[in-house]
């Protein structure tokens, strides 16, 4: 996971959305089609990606993209 | 750009145990998968690249396809795309596709069940119309006839069960009777309410074992006490698989042979932190055991196993290494092809024709399977073995043509890629197994999907590859009579039209499942459905028997009609194709007709819906005295058919009924029927 084009790259395969840079820091409930059993599969798909285990209940509690990509990059 | 777990690898995790149950728990193992061609990115890419730009349901026919590819991690991505396109949309650019709604509820968060489900299904070709249950609401949605469960229609309703069922249901702390006791309240809870869906809806109810994941037992320090709950909870499944003796509406996925091939029941964090008691790869598992049940119960049946020779049944070329150099047993290599013979004959040996097509000389292939001493196959195992050097694919349409069966239920099996990748090229319908060059393998090949799973097998099926080369024998006859009056009379066919006994409802329903170019509907039937139909008073369930000097064809076809007031009205009319323009439809029509104008019945109504398959009888009605009352789209029909489709209703008035062809003899017992 190198940079938040990647991630976002990931997002979108994982769960098939069609998320711009612009959605980022955006409150889920205000994404089209989000689901909150999205991030089980995000997060499987960081840990995948990046090699490193993610907190899942951090990952629960995230209140958009921008906090995961920081809870997976580990800043 | 490309998907970036695809191009980076796997790295190792921090915490190697939770590595082992994660890696266990995301999906089956990349090992099982070597019936999937093609495995890799190109065909996932494909499919993110039509989600990409928004086509999937544009080009959803494609989707089968690109599916057939992947496997393991890959197809769960690929449900995630595919459960986010609305089967409405689907349905709105391609009309045709086959479609079930299946209604999901259960104890535990089920919503992830449904990508799996979706992905399981498009390889079949069906697309997933989903009812979910909210969390925890089984028991409502199932015992509450309002429910929305009900209202939603489904064919198929399943009930995801998991351990906290029960654990949710003990003290802390606990010990196994307490277990004992849950589970027993558990199961009789269970049965009520497969009792009160077998009331309130006519699909199929799918349960499964409950598995008892390490954490359970190894929460019990004494070993007898880990022996006690072992014991409690494998009676109480037991009793769970049990109940399908019982409820013919019932099918009970047993999860612990799945659980035995190395998917980790649970991941722990999801569990905790989600209430998702079953991991993604268990529910991946179910899902594809699930879409089998649905793919039965919707008549998309595969009915034909083909398998190439060389390398495939026995090891070597038999044109290069002769009689003596193939490998069927004795060696380690001949074990392994023994073994999957095996397999093939059992599998045969349950209603599915097996076939060979094989590019060799046909004189050695049948010393082959006729002279060699180690041989498990033989020659009357399969219902046509086809060796010459023509293309496969030109082959595997010949056979169908000759079975009169569809490309379609055809499974395929061949260790060569260049093979499969033409039979792919110019047969897309052929599901096509991808067999490695290490035997050992084949038998996992053939077994990781359950192409062939059905309801239920009946002694008809057992019979069918010797009554499919009886009519290939009739073929052979057939082609030294000049007429075919000539023919007919000399096959001396015996035709018996009478009402299905219990121990026939099984088979009943099999036809209608199984019978797509003789099928006037295309209305599927479950047993129990059938069951209901015959107990009716007013309700008539017809099975029709032939014979002829060849031999016993058993059960050839089905008439489902009922009565109502003056009117008799037939639903359905059902002939297997192996017996079709016989005079055996008309000659069954007429002895119903015939027995309705007896009983004094004013009139019958009988209804043609065309799909893909059943164009052959579009006319089947009007051959037969019948008028049409209106055609599709003028209108709605009358009651009581009314339905928004495709229909076509046509009348008989009942005055001048055809004669039975004089070369048949027909036996029909309508005594008791409906009047």
């Amino acid at each position: 996971m190198t940079s938040i084009d990647n991630f976002l790259t990931l997002v979108n395969a994982e769960i098939g959305l069609n998320l711009g840079k612009e959605d980022i820091g955006r409150d889920f409930d205000q994404l089209a089609g989000w689901d909150s059993l999205h991030l089980l599969t995000l997060l499987t798909a960081l840990e995948q990606a990046t090699g490193h285990s993610v907190s899942m209940p951090d990952v629960l509690e995230a209140t958009n993209l921008e906090d995961i990509y920081d809870l997976a990059v580990g800043t | 750009m490309a998907d970036p777990t695809t191009t980076q690898p796997r790295a190792a995790r921090a915490d190697a145990d939770r590595t082992t149950e994660a890696e266990r728990a995301t999906g089956p193992a990349r090992a099982t998968a070597p019936a999937n061609e093609n495995y890799g990115t190109e065909p996932a890419e494909s499919l993110f690249d039509l989600h990409r730009r928004g086509r999937i349901a544009a080009e959803y026919p494609r989707v089968r396809t690109l599916l057939a590819g992947l496997a393991g991690a890959d197809l769960v991505r690929a449900g995630q795309l595919l459960s986010r396109v609305p089967a409405g949309d689907v349905l709105a650019a391609h009309p045709g596709t086959p479609a079930a709604t299946v209604a999901i509820t259960g104890h535990s968060t089920v919503s992830p069940v449904v990508p799996a489900l979706t992905a399981e299904l498009a390889r079949h070709g069906v697309l997933l119309r989903p009812w979910l249950g909210d969390f925890d609401s089984y028991v409502f949605d199932l015992s509450d006839p309002a429910s929305d469960l009900y209202a939603s229609g489904a064919t198929v309703t399943t009930c995801l069960l998991d351990p906290t069922i029960v654990f949710d249901a003990v003290p802390t702390p606990w010990g196994p009777q307490d277990v004992e006791h849950a589970l027993g309240e558990k199961i009789s809870l269970l049965e009520q309410l497969v009792a009160a869906f077998e009331q309130h809806s006519s699909g199929t109810l799918v349960l499964n074992t409950i598995p008892l994941p390490r954490i359970y037992p190894a929460q019990l320090v004494g070993l007898r006490s880990r022996a006690q709950l072992g014991r409690v909870w494998r009676e109480a499944n037991a009793r769970l698989l049990g109940l399908v003796e019982r409820h013919r509406s019932l099918a009970v996925v047993d999860l612990e042979p799945v659980i035995g091939d190395g998917v980790a029941v649970r991941e722990p964090r999801l569990a905790a932190y989600t209430k998702t008691q079953l991991s993604p790869g268990l529910l991946a598992a179910y899902a594809r055991e699930a879409a089998h049940l649905i793919r039965a119960t919707i008549g998309k049946t595969k009915k034909c196993l083909v398998l190439d020779l060389d390398n495939t049944v026995w090891g070597g070329v038999l044109g290069d290494d002769g009689l003596e150099g193939i490998e069927v047993s004795e060696s380690y290599r001949g074990e392994a092809f023994r073994s999957f013979q095996k397999v093939a004959k059992q599998i045969g040996s349950q209603g599915v024709l097996l076939a060979a097509v094989s590019k060799n000389d046909a004189e050695p292939v049948h010393r082959a399977l006729t002279e060699h001493p180690q041989m498990t196959l033989r020659n009357a195992d399969f219902v046509r073995v086809v060796a010459n050097w023509g293309p496969k694919h030109d082959n595997l349409r010949t056979l169908a043509d000759d079975l009169n069966l569809n490309v379609d239920s055809f499974v395929f099996a061949d260790d060569s890629a260049y093979e499969r990748g033409l039979v792919k090229r110019e047969l897309p319908d052929v599901t096509v197994l991808a067999l490695g060059t290490d035997p050992a393998t084949h038998l996992v090949a053939l077994l990781t999907d359950g192409w062939f799973d059905a309801l239920a097998v009946t002694d008809e099926d057992r019979a069918r590859t010797g009554m499919y080369r009886r009519e290939l024998a009739r073929r052979e006859v057939r082609q030294n009579f000049t007429s075919i009056e000539d023919y007919l009379a000399d096959l001396a066919i015996e035709v018996t039209l009478a009402p299905a006994g219990p121990g026939q409802y099984d088979r009943v329903s099999q036809t209608t499942l199984r019978t797509n170019q003789f099928n006037l509907t295309a209305e599927r039937l479950a047993p129990a459905q059938i069951q209901a139909r015959a107990e009716d008073p007013a309700g008539l369930v017809l099975t029709i028997h032939s014979r002829d000097r060849f031999g016993d064809n058993g059960m050839v076809g089905a008439v489902l009609a009922h009565t109502e007031g003056p009117r008799l009205v037939i639903d359905n009319f059902l002939l297997s194709c192996r017996v079709f323009s016989r005079g055996i439809e008309q000659s069954c029509l007429s002895a119903l007709l015939r027995h309705a104008a007896t009983s004094g019945l004013a009139e019958a109504i009988g209804r043609y819906r065309p799909t893909a398959k059943n164009r052959k009888v579009a006319d089947f009605y009007p051959a037969n005295g019948f008028t049409a009352l209106a055609e599709p789209g003028a209108g709605p029909p009358p009651e009581p058919l009314a339905e928004p489709d495709e229909s076509t209703v046509f009348r008989h008035d009942l005055a001048s009924v055809a004669e039975i062809p004089p070369y048949l003899a027909m036996t029909a017992h309508l005594e008791g029927a409906p009047q």
